[in-house]
């Protein structure tokens, strides 16, 4: 990344295409300031290409591999041959793996127009020149962030599970209706609402930092030419904080695609949640539980592509639309 | 607004960057990385026995709580083999997980408990060894004999059984008696008192929809057997009519409101309802008397009886069970035999795993834990153990076995079942877990056929 920016703005001059730079000396420098850099970003390089790059090749290679057992156990034989997309093949056959990724759809949908406009419209009163102890909503609203989805979902599994929350009971007592959060209907917003309330603040805070960027002398043009506090959100800030929110909607996306911890925790207490409830929940039976890593394999490729594919449509459509 | 904010890294040299390294890397490692658990340790050459100067350290990763303390009179008595005890997550919530990485890694502990319907599954991944080449027949005749079935497959014995859990009726006699009912002797009459029950506005039973163990042991006492291992390949029986008379007789109790498909036996929801009064029994294995006592103000308010029969099948049934396996890795696969030899049959090991650790129920009938022997204030005064789990242990049914599939034929089981809400039956759930299974068993090319019926 570090390099790829550097170079960016290096060999930012514009320059006839097709004519090869050989402008004299200009590319020449001491061999110490051209291998420094490298020598720098040795341990980081190092580091990434044994726990993030090479595993992944390994994965894609596993996904390409299958596995044949012979006898009862496999114990007269076992052999790997190369699959083609045999593995690819299972996983989108698997009807459960299928649902995960549209149950995911449905989530992400839902849930993360509703996160980052909560946390636009709590950064927007935050930001606003009548906020009242501004610092300490914000700490406030960014710490359940702190707390990690363990706890979260541990905390608010006593709010769902009924007989022991206090939500449940005063509902019944109310109303006289029988609220199940952890139904088969019920359970994905029930995880829903456990991501929002962790991640809100969060996003809230990434905007707020976009916010104070924008100049003062905005605000005062605006101010000038009569504009409200609504009017100067709707023509200066929200403009402005568009990479802010972009970036938190991209974030999002891949967040909800890879949604784990709360499912698999939730699962004690929610009987409708299976285990292949979400993608990577479903990636992590196949590997741990079934024992079958070249499916699992597949799965998470195909996991990794449909993020990437939401994210890149969701920055062209953004893009396109300005 | 014209100039819009340019990411540090476009779209297009990110997309450049990683097609180059993907393709230029990804061909090395097609070629050069294999499968975890596709090379067999039981047809190498048996370790040798270590030197009689040599010290010896092993390491056992289990799930029982205070375990090193067992280990430790171990460690007193044999200087020369050293175990150290590490803790894992119990079973699936995370401790095969970490045992399947180790392996998959080519690393891993010597001695690893694994629950008895597992032991299959780490065979698939070659990860248990073959204990039969270290002479474990020799102490075959400590062990339950059930039990020892369902570690030995195709000539070899591939763990020591650590414990069981022979199932019984926990019941509340007071909720009984208000309807004027004892504990009942067959599951029919179960199903009658139940909707008496049913009527005084409580439960008579739950049953998990999720959690598929509770239905095989149900199956399993009405004489099943879902998977056998035979010559030729796995013969599956998942949906033989001791399994579908089980399905119809819980699809008929789920339907006329007698059991709780919510309340998971021992979950939050279910210990509240208990406290409460509004579960009249319990179907459960003998390890389930502790977490009983775990439901407040219950001292005293709940008995032991046999299990329900069915009108064919054995007395009781299993519910869990562990064995501690010799992991594929072991440096010392020997001497860690003898240890687990030693901590699952001899007098002193059971003790002290009952004391320290909790065990379900011993895996030597010749001692059933000295702990054991009196009556339980928890239970008004029952000798339950002696006078109720001590006879299931022995009217267990001989011929059942797990297999390589077992978690995730429960899984395809439960997905199943939870479709019970939607209006499918658990007999067609049945069905379709054994269509499912023997498509998977496929998918791993291991042959299986369907048992003539």
């Amino acid at each position: 990344m570090s390099t790829t920016t550097s170079s960016t703005t290096t060999s930012g001059t514009p320059r006839p295409a097709g004519s090869p730079a050989r402008g004299p000396g200009r590319r020449r420098r001491p061999a110490a300031t051209a291998v420094a850099p490298w020598l720098l970003v040795t341990p980081f390089l190092l580091v990434f290409l044994i726990s993030f790059v090479l595993p992944i090749l390994m994965a894609v290679g596993q996904s390409f591999t299958r596995v044949e057992r012979r006898g009862l156990f496999g114990e007269e034989g076992v052999t790997s041959t190369f699959a083609w997309f045999e593995n690819y093949r299972l996983a989108l056959e698997d009807g459960s793996f299928l649902a995960s990724i549209g149950r995911m759809l449905l989530f992400g949908v839902v849930q993360v127009p509703v996160m980052i406009a909560l946390a636009t419209v709590l950064a927007l009163l935050l930001e606003s020149a009548a906020a009242r102890w501004p610092g300490f909503f914000r700490a406030a609203y960014f710490m359940p962030y702190g707390i990690p989805g363990v706890l979260a979902t541990i905390l608010w599994s006593f709010l769902y599970v009924p007989g022991l929350s206090p939500i449940v009971d005063v509902v019944h007592s109310v109303t006289g209706v029988e609220v199940d959060f952890l139904g088969s209907g019920t359970v994905l917003w029930s995880i829903a609402n456990i991501v929002t309330w962790t991640y809100t603040g969060y996003n809230m805070l990434i905007i707020i930092a976009q916010l104070k960027a924008i100049p003062a002398e905005l605000y005062e043009a605006a101010r000038v030419d009569g504009a409200g506090p609504a009017r100067i959100a709707t023509a200066i800030q929200l403009p402005l904080i568009r990479p802010a929110l972009m970036l938190t909607t991209v974030f999002s996306i891949i967040g909800t695609l890879q949604l784990f911890a709360e499912p698999q925790l939730l699962a004690q207490v929610a009987p409708a949640i299976d285990s292949q409830y979400t993608p990577n929940l479903s990636a992590y039976t196949t590997a741990f539980a079934y024992n079958d890593y070249t499916v699992a394999a597949a799965q998470a490729v195909l996991i990794a592509l449909v993020a990437f594919v939401l994210s890149f449509s969701f920055l062209r459509l953004t893009n396109r639309r300005s | 607004m014209t100039a819009r904010p340019r990411p540090p890294v476009t779209r297009r040299s990110l997309l450049r960057g990683g097609l180059g390294l993907g393709l230029g890397a990804g061909a090395a490692a097609l070629a050069g990385c294999t499968v975890p658990g596709t090379s067999s340790v039981n047809t190498e050459p048996t370790v040798p026995p270590a030197g009689p100067d040599e010290t010896v350290t092993l390491t056992y990763w289990a799930w029982l709580k205070e375990l090193q303390a067992v280990a430790d009179v171990w460690n007193a008595e044999n200087p020369r083999i050293q175990v150290e005890i590490s803790w894992i997550p119990g079973g699936n919530d995370g401790g095969y997980q970490k045992l399947y990485s180790a392996l998959a890694a080519g690393s891993g502990p010597d001695l690893a408990q694994v629950e008895m319907r597992s032991i299959p599954e780490f065979m698939l991944v070659d990860g248990v060894v073959d204990l039969g080449r270290y002479g474990i027949d020799d102490y075959a005749d400590r062990f339950d004999p059930t039990l020892w079935g369902q570690v030995s497959f195709a000539g070899g014995v591939y763990g020591v059984p650590q414990d069981s859990g022979p199932t019984a009726l926990y019941h509340r006699p007071d909720l009984l008696e208000e309807v004027g009912a004892a504990p009942p002797e067959t599951w029919r009459q179960w199903a009658e008192i139940g909707a008496e029950v049913r009527d005084a506005g409580r439960f008579m039973g739950t049953f998990p929809l999720a959690d598929t163990s509770v239905f095989a042991a149900h199956a399993m006492q009405a004489g099943a057997v879902w998977l056998s291992a035979e010559d030729e390949g796995w013969v599956i029986d998942m949906a033989g009519e001791s399994t579908l008379e089980v399905a119809r007789f819980f699809d008929a109790a789920i339907d006329d409101g007698i059991v709780s498909t919510q309340l998971q036996p021992f979950s939050p929801g279910w210990f509240a309802a208990a406290a409460e009064g509004r579960i009249a029994t319990l179907m459960s294995a003998s390890w389930g008397d502790a977490l009983l006592e775990g439901v407040s103000d219950a001292e005293g308010k709940w008995r032991v009886a046999p299990l329900p029969q069915w009108p064919s099948g054995y007395g009781s049934a299993q519910l869990g069970g562990s064995t501690t396996a010799v992991l594929a890795n072991s440096a010392h696969p020997r001497e860690a035999m003898e240890f687990a030899v030693w901590l699952n049959s001899s007098a002193a090991g059971i003790d002290g795993l009952i004391e320290h650790s909790g065990i379900g129920w011993s895996a030597n009938p010749g001692h059933i834990g000295a702990p054991r022997q009196g009556g339980s204030e928890f239970f008004g005064g029952q000798a339950y153990n002696t006078e109720i789990f001590a006879p299931a242990a022995e009217q267990q049914n001989p011929d059942w076995q797990w297999w390589p599939t077992t978690q995730q034929t429960f899984n395809v089981l439960a997905d199943a079942f939870r479709g019970k809400a939607g209006g499918t039956s658990l007999v067609d759930a049945v069905v379709q877990a054994e269509a499912d299974t023997m498509e998977v068993f496929r998918e791993k090319g291991l042959t299986i056929r369907r048992a003539a019926r």
